[in-house]
């Protein structure tokens, strides 16, 4: 984390562009000209609000959404686009996703046990019978979940506990990059700080490193070591998670944290939420582009535009 | 007495995985459909109605050895139009035949038309509806095929097909199976393509899951409601078209027994032997009514939604 | 002392789901103020919103009031069955906004003709009048170029567009008290913060009387001027804005408050309750928290807590809070809050804003 140089790319995006057919003449494009490299051992936090394409980059990155344009590399080979049999095998044990809905990412007709061995079976991954209910036992004791569960359905479960089940079946196939996308936020929220937990645990045990897709930077400061911010399909801003909290830069990141309410009435009722209009976003050009402002830290912005965030930074 | 109360105010002991037991008895889905079928009082004594129905109807005439092409009491006189009573429970018609031998028979082949083909029709129609709901390949050219089959009149189809394969056991089998298939399928595609889509099909297709498993883990398990309100459906039209059919003399030939026919051949005697018409009739509605709720039973119970 | 405009008394609904009975509310009691905001905050199944419903008889049909009293203007709603009997009350003196704009709005009719609507409805004036008046009250719930979009379908406009426009309508009658039930948790963050000034700004200039049902205790510290938690079926804990946030007493509001994660240090884990909550179809015996609560005493499991007063504004329900407890301090995270956030908002501190 410190030592940039160092840090071994694990995954990386170039380019990414993503586009839907609407029904239009023009496809609607969901993500324009998405580039970052996640690292070997950290969390990338994607923030961004309801249609930024945050999750568009994650279902794009598990090969659910196609690209139509750049490429996606995951340990220097090509993962996107047509891949052979074996290819597609190893990206699959090694890209796993943990979903946002719990209750609707489980198949609600499977037992458990058969909900965490899915990707097991699609590999024969296991040695005998034996030897798969004891990878089960151990997935499910690692998420803090007990043996008896196995024969239990998933409406049986609290939403905590099936969003641990959910981690549990990714987890089996012992990936090295999960991509998280919003995991806590369909949960209540007297249990998503166990669940933030757990994943922070996940990762220190089995050195996995995570895309963490939300949309609440407070969850993103405590969870992430880098962040992109991204807002309505464009990457804005991407630095360290201390170096963005210390020094925001893009205007839309800004307002983001704003409105990140505090949970103190004194405070809370004198911070005014800095609206950000989405002209500013809309504005877009060939000076436009991702520039490193601070070291490490990058704002899609005009050489003008550059000059000023530098200077404020300084301020800051 | 106050020494216990302040032993109340002591820290209790607190166990972290307390917390993830799930105290509810196991569920099983078969099982709860099994208590929700039982649930309503009517559905017990009903099902073994049906049941003792089918298999008597399926039995009886090996029994008796009714064939519409033997007549055995045509010239004895003493032996046409008997009213219903102990000895002819539905007395006998203007040929001197047992009704109640005569229904049967029509019942028996009813009942064989009309399960054989929902069997074939399910199983090509679940089978065809489940790829052709993932593919979307196949989607373009099957939807064409459906179109031209779905605006063509249903029964102008069978009368048609029934006519060039001629009368018959099997070509009503064959023609009902080869066009109900199709809107079962479509039907099953419709539904795979609502669920298709939803996350945890998603999550297994991260995992790597193949379609054909997917199909039979993540899709059909979601159907068996569905799919049980189609065959609680199915089975009684069925044997209403078998019946419509042979009425119209397009069905199972003369050489077949058939309550369609049967009612077609008793509907003159309805003024002065009103029994001959009524008993056919109302044993044939008794057999689909009754098919009809206990699969509707059977459907309601399959819905998770109904269990506790 | 303020006037109280709405007064709930030992409330018990129970709803019947097939052959069993889910008491939702456990005893609740409120009284609400003239003019002030009260949040009720608590986790899906807790009652906050079947609880408000009483206010406006829309509980669900298989629900039921089978204990306690509303008192409104004299008038007990409890004893209200009758939907003309509402007529007069619902949408008129208590107004609701609810988590999804779409159930408030008709899709297939315009924006400017479901305001126009309700203004008609309840003022006599004639058509032009009434369109005049719906485009200010657009034009207040800051939607721009309010004429031209005055015939827009609810379609055409943005979630938190959409959300504006209810509270337009909601206002429209002048009510005296605004329900709001998770207003914002379908929203986008910068769009919530958004709602939450109108709202503050609109009650400022009207006056009313706010209920803010929300999870959030974020937006609770925004919006409240007092708190009550609720959990199982009761609030558990109630006090000023102030008292909730500084000196909470129940553990569950500790809990609560100490899980948020933007208390988190990162590297350390986040302070955590297990478990899930009480299953309301059983009946409960003693504290309803004491199997999630790590600081549960045995009483706890024995006996149900009464509230303790801390002063005269802030009650809490555990027994924590007896003389005869042990004393236990609330967890680190939570201890000096406003210390904490004062520096986290500050110059240097992660969400500190703002170039001054």
């Amino acid at each position: 984390m410190s030592d940039m140089t160092n840090r071994e790319v694990l995954l990386s995006l170039r380019n990414v562009e993503i586009s839907f057919d609407n029904g239009g003449k023009e496809k609607f494009k969901a993500v324009q000209d998405a580039n970052f490299d996640i690292y070997k051992g950290e969390t990338f936090a994607l923030v961004g609000e309801s249609g930024s394409g945050k999750t568009t980059i994650g279902r794009a990155i598990m090969r659910i959404n196609p690209l139509s344009n750049g490429e996606i590399t995951f340990e220097g080979n090509r993962i996107s686009g047509k891949l052979s049999k074996q290819e597609d095998m190893n990206v699959i044990r090694n890209i796993q996703m943990i979903f946002q809905d719990p209750a609707a990412s489980l198949n609600e007709r499977a037992t458990i046990e058969y909900i965490i061995s899915e990707g097991l079976y699609n590999f024969h991954l296991y040695e005998n019978e034996e030897d798969r209910i004891a990878k089960v036992d151990k997935a499910l004791e690692e998420v803090g979940l007990l043996p008896e569960h196995k024969s239990r359905y998933p409406h049986e479960f609290s939403g905590g506990q099936r969003q641990r089940v959910g981690i549990a079946r990714a987890l089996i196939m012992e990936p090295k990059l999960i991509v998280a996308d919003e995991p806590i936020s369909a949960l209540d929220v007297s249990i998503r700080a166990q669940v933030l937990n757990l994943m922070n645990k996940l990762k220190a045990e089995k050195s996995l490193t995570y895309l963490f897709i939300a949309h609440d930077l407070s969850v993103v400061r405590f969870i992430a070591d880098r962040v992109a911010v991204i807002h309505l399909g464009r990457i804005v801003e991407i630095a360290e998670t201390e170096e963005l909290f210390a020094h925001p830069l893009h205007p839309y990141t800004i307002s983001l944290l704003s409105a990140v309410p505090m949970p103190d009435p004194i405070i809370e009722k004198q911070r005014e939420p800095i609206v950000y209009t989405e002209t500013v976003a809309e504005k877009t050009g060939p000076d436009y582009e991702m520039r490193e402002i601070r070291p490490g830290h990058y704002v899609y912005c005009t050489p003008e535009q550059g000059i000023e965030y530098y200077n404020t930074s300084m301020n800051q | 007495m106050e020494k216990m109360q302040d032993n109340l105010f002591e820290f209790a002991a607190f166990d972290e995985k307390e917390s993830e037991h799930i105290a509810a008895p196991r569920y099983s889905y078969w099982k709860s459909v099994w208590r929700t079928f039982v649930r309503s009082w009517v559905t017990i004594p009903l099902t073994i109605f049906v049941i003792a129905l089918v298999v008597f109807s399926l039995v009886q005439p090996l029994q008796s050895g009714y064939t519409p092409t033997v007549a055995p009491n045509i010239n004895n006189q003493e032996m046409k139009y008997l009213a219903p009573s102990g000895e002819h429970i539905f007395g006998t018609d203007n040929i001197g035949n047992e009704v109640w031998d005569v229904v049967w028979a029509g019942a028996r082949n009813s009942i064989i038309v009309s399960f054989v083909s929902a069997a074939v029709i399910l199983v090509i129609g679940i089978l065809v509806g489940a790829v052709w709901g993932f593919s979307k390949k196949m989607d373009k050219w099957m939807i064409e095929v459906y179109n031209i089959f779905a605006n063509v009149p249903y029964l102008l189809l069978v009368m048609v097909l029934s006519y060039v394969l001629g009368p018959g056991l099997g070509t009503l089998i064959i023609v009902f199976s080869c066009i109900d298939w199709l809107f079962l399928a479509y039907f099953i595609r419709t539904q795979v393509m609502i669920i298709r889509d939803r996350e945890y099909n998603m999550a297994s297709k991260c995992l790597g899951t193949k379609t054909i498993t997917m199909i039979l883990k993540n899709i059909l398990p979601y159907l068996v409601s569905v799919i049980v309100t189609y065959i609680a459906r199915l089975i009684p039209s069925l044997i209403s078209y078998e019946v419509f059919l042979s009425y119209l003399g397009l069905g199972l030939g003369s050489n077949y027994a058939s309550l369609g026919r049967t009612i077609s051949q008793y509907v003159s005697f309805m003024q002065g032997y009103p029994h001959l018409f009524w008993i056919p009739v109302l044993t044939l509605a008794v057999l689909s009514m009754s098919l009809y709720v206990v699969g509707q039973k059977l459907a309601d119970a399959t819905d998770p939604r109904t269990h506790r | 002392m303020k006037n109280i405009v709405i007064s709930a008394k030992d409330i018990e609904v129970q709803f019947r789901v097939r052959d069993n009975y889910l008491t939702a509310i456990r005893n609740v009691s409120l009284d609400l103020y003239e003019g002030e905001t009260f949040a009720i905050v608590g986790e899906s199944g807790s009652g906050k919103s079947v609880f408000t419903k009483t206010f406006t008889g829309m509980l669900e049909s298989n629900g039921k009031i089978t204990n306690g009293s509303v008192m409104y203007h004299g008038q007990d709603l409890t004893k209200l069955t009758k939907e003309k009997d509402w007529a007069g009350i619902r949408g008129v003196k208590i107004a609701t906004i609810f988590q999804d704009p779409m159930t408030s709005l008709n899709p297939i009719r315009t924006i400017g003709s479901q305001i126009t609507e309700v203004i008609e409805k309840h003022q006599k004036l004639s058509k032009a009048d009434a369109k005049k008046q719906a485009i200010e009250i657009m034009e207040r719930v800051g939607i721009t170029n309010a004429a031209e979009r005055f015939d827009n379908y609810p379609f055409q406009y943005s979630g938190g567009m959409r959300q504006r426009i209810v509270i337009a309508i909601a206002l429209s009658c002048h009510p005296e008290i605004l329900i709001c039930d998770e207003p914002t948790t379908a929203l986008d963050v910068t769009i919530q913060a958004q709602i939450i000034k109108l709202i503050k700004d609109l009650q400022k200039e009207l006056g009313f009387t706010t209920i803010y049902i929300t999870h959030d205790l974020g937006v609770v510290a925004n919006v409240a001027d007092r708190v009550g938690v609720m959990y199982g079926g009761q609030i558990i804990e109630y006090g000023t804005v102030e008292e909730i946030f500084y000196d909470p007493k129940h553990p569950y509001t500790w809990a609560l408050l100490s899980a948020l994660p933007q208390l988190g240090v990162k590297g350390e884990d986040l302070y955590y309750i297990t478990g899930t909550p009480p299953s309301l179809y059983n009946k409960i015996k003693g504290d309803a928290f004491a199997p999630r609560n790590p600081h549960a005493l045995k009483i706890d499991f024995e006996q149900e807590p009464p509230f303790f007063r801390v002063s005269d504004t802030h009650y809490a329900k555990t027994w924590l809070l007896d003389p005869r407890a042990p004393k236990l301090e609330k967890p680190e995270a939570i201890q000096n809050l406003h210390e904490k956030i004062t520096r986290m908002t500050s110059k240097g501190g992660a969400f500190h804003v703002g170039h001054d």
